[in-house]
């Protein structure tokens, strides 16, 4: 190896990283900084709205509000979640290509697959959810349906990931025991994948319950709806109630989360 | 037969099938909502007509095969790309600035060899923000940022910043955690600064896996940009809600296809450049 080479080899993370800053200030560029970016009276509505934060509205019936949508917000991400899952179990095994018994169909089949979940997961939930909105009306259906493809996107291209990443000693010693495709799907390549992907569902159920809260904005019920309605109040102190139960469900989701990782990776 | 054990997993299973079941039931009984209401003529016939809509069927001189239309939305698509950019990059720096006090093994001084008393304060005040900044989704913290800024890229970019800092605030504290102590114990015993541990000992060993976390961020924005443009934050989405009000269909369909464009484009640059710094 020249000593050319060499340099470049050692020195790509930097070339990477001055790339990457340079973009950077490339894109500062986009803004007029100095015209007014701030509204007339933005100082002190930020003042407002950051003064709520300490008094959150506590009253009984928006507490009995903010507890009714944080249900309506669990539900839609656990119905979405689990409709995702189906999803994503099928068209990762398929997108995988384990099941294919020829490189020509396995190079087929993976193609047309990866393709299909990288489109489900381009676009994003809230634009599903208003295409769904838009051609068949508010129905919660629209909030599930539009959470489970681009999640069902992401999880099946991660679960494919990992199908490919099995290490091939113990599907070799299926395959030379006259195991066939199938055979060896469910017991050399699941049983390898089981703890990660459950892991991984388990982080995405937190996404989901975020994006869950923000249907509201094409009118589906849940907290981003009373968010939005308190915002439009101009009721700072509602939204704050709103947001920290948003917070509530969000953090005990990721400690249930990161709880279940630490059993599952012993 | 060996007597099935109720231990967390265990217990997580049933919780998360009874949250499953639960959820559906809610659904279709509490929220008296029908599959089958859903595919009646009507709704049938609303849906073809926005499809058709949106391919522009029966629409004098469609928005995608206007070259007028094609110069504005390119510029949107510009203007988009920017804003992810400006927004991975607050992140980042804002990243940078708090990282270190919120690694625990700095907290607690296992890594620098020095416990100051103020670092758990300074630990739990970051760690803290991180979630909050978390919890709380782009969308919503458009909605609020609006009320500020003037409608533009730069609050789409601070709304997009302000989810992301808590996200890869989290992730990279976490690298710094998983460090080999040896190199930065053995600088900080030998007399280093604080500055020099993290120039020599810290940075070059986390530097790949950030660049890792923030280029996948990156990709996660470049899809959430149309989002935080909804609620009048600049660039495509913003665009796409004044079409969707006036029913310019095929003006959406033209503003869908740059999006996912851009969100490909996004996923190639970012997957080639993970694989170039590995």
């Amino acid at each position: 190896m020249n000593k050319l080479s060499l340099a470049y080899e050692l020195h790509k993370r930097k070339l990477l990283t001055l790339l990457l800053t340079g973009v950077f200030i490339w894109s500062l560029f986009a803004v007029q900084w100095s015209t007014g970016l701030i509204h007339g009276s933005g100082l002190a509505t930020a003042g407002q709205i950051f003064g709520a934060m300490f008094q959150p509205d506590v009253s009984a019936d928006i507490l009995i509000i903010a507890l009714e949508s944080s249900w309506i917000t669990l539900a839609y991400a656990a119905a979405g979640m689990s409709l995702a899952i189906i999803l994503a179990f099928f068209l990762g095994i398929w997108a995988s290509g384990v099941l294919a018994s020829g490189a020509k169909s396995r190079y087929f089949m993976k193609g047309t697959f990866r393709s299909v979940l990288g489109f489900m997961r381009a676009i994003h939930e809230l634009v599903w959810a208003w295409l769904f909105v838009a051609s068949f009306g508010l129905s919660p259906y629209a909030a599930v349906f539009a959470l489970a493809i681009p999640y069902g996107g992401i999880l099946g291209r991660i679960f494919a990931d990992m199908l490919n990443d099995v290490p091939k000693e113990p599907i070799q010693a299926l395959e030379s025991a006259g195991a066939s495709r199938i055979q060896c799907l469910i017991y050399g390549y699941l049983p390898n994948v089981r703890a990660n992907i459950l892991s991984y569902v388990m982080y995405r159920f937190e996404c989901a319950v975020r994006s869950s809260a923000i249907m509201s904005f094409v009118g589906l019920g849940g907290l981003g709806y009373q968010i939005q309605l308190s915002l439009d109040d101009l009721q700072y102190n509602e939204v704050w109630t709103f947001l920290f139960f948003l917070i509530g469900v969000v953090v005990l989701i990721d400690l249930w989360s990161s709880q279940l990782r630490r059993r599952l990776a012993l | 037969m060996r007597k099935p054990k109720l231990d967390f997993i265990n217990f997580s299973v049933i919780l998360s099938l009874l949250i499953i079941a639960g959820s559906w039931f809610y659904i279709i009984v509490g929220q008296n909502a029908s599959l089958t209401a859903l595919f009646t003529g009507k709704n049938l016939e609303y849906a073809a007509k926005f499809f058709k809509g949106l391919f522009g069927v029966g629409v004098e001189d469609p928005a995608f095969t206007n070259r007028d239309s094609w110069s504005s939305a390119l510029s949107l698509t510009l203007d988009t790309l920017q804003m992810s950019i400006m927004a991975i990059g607050f992140a980042t720096v804002t990243m940078f600035l708090t990282v270190i006090p919120a690694t625990r093994t700095v907290a607690n001084g296992s890594l620098t060899l020095s416990k100051k008393r103020y670092s758990w304060i300074s630990y739990g005040l970051i760690r803290v923000s991180y979630v909050f900044s978390r919890a709380i989704p782009e969308l919503v913290w458009a909605m609020v940022i609006i009320f500020i800024f003037k409608p533009g890229i730069l609050p789409g970019a601070i709304a997009l910043a302000l989810h992301n800092f808590g996200i890869l605030g989290k992730l990279c504290a976490e690298v710094i955690e998983d460090l080999d102590k040896r190199p930065a114990r053995n600088l900080a015993s030998s007399g280093a600064s604080k500055w020099q541990i993290l120039m020599y000992a810290v940075l070059p060993a986390v530097m790949p896996q950030y660049l890792t976390y923030i280029l996948y961020r990156w990709e996660v924005i470049m899809r959430t940009t149309i989002v935080v443009g909804f609620v009048g934050a600049g660039g495509l989405g913003q665009q796409f809600k004044m079409s969707m009000s006036f029913f310019h269909y095929t003006d959406i369909t033209l503003l869908l296809i740059c999006y996912i464009v851009l969100v490909f484009i996004a996923d190639y640059v970012s997957e080639k450049s993970r694989n170039f710094v590995k």
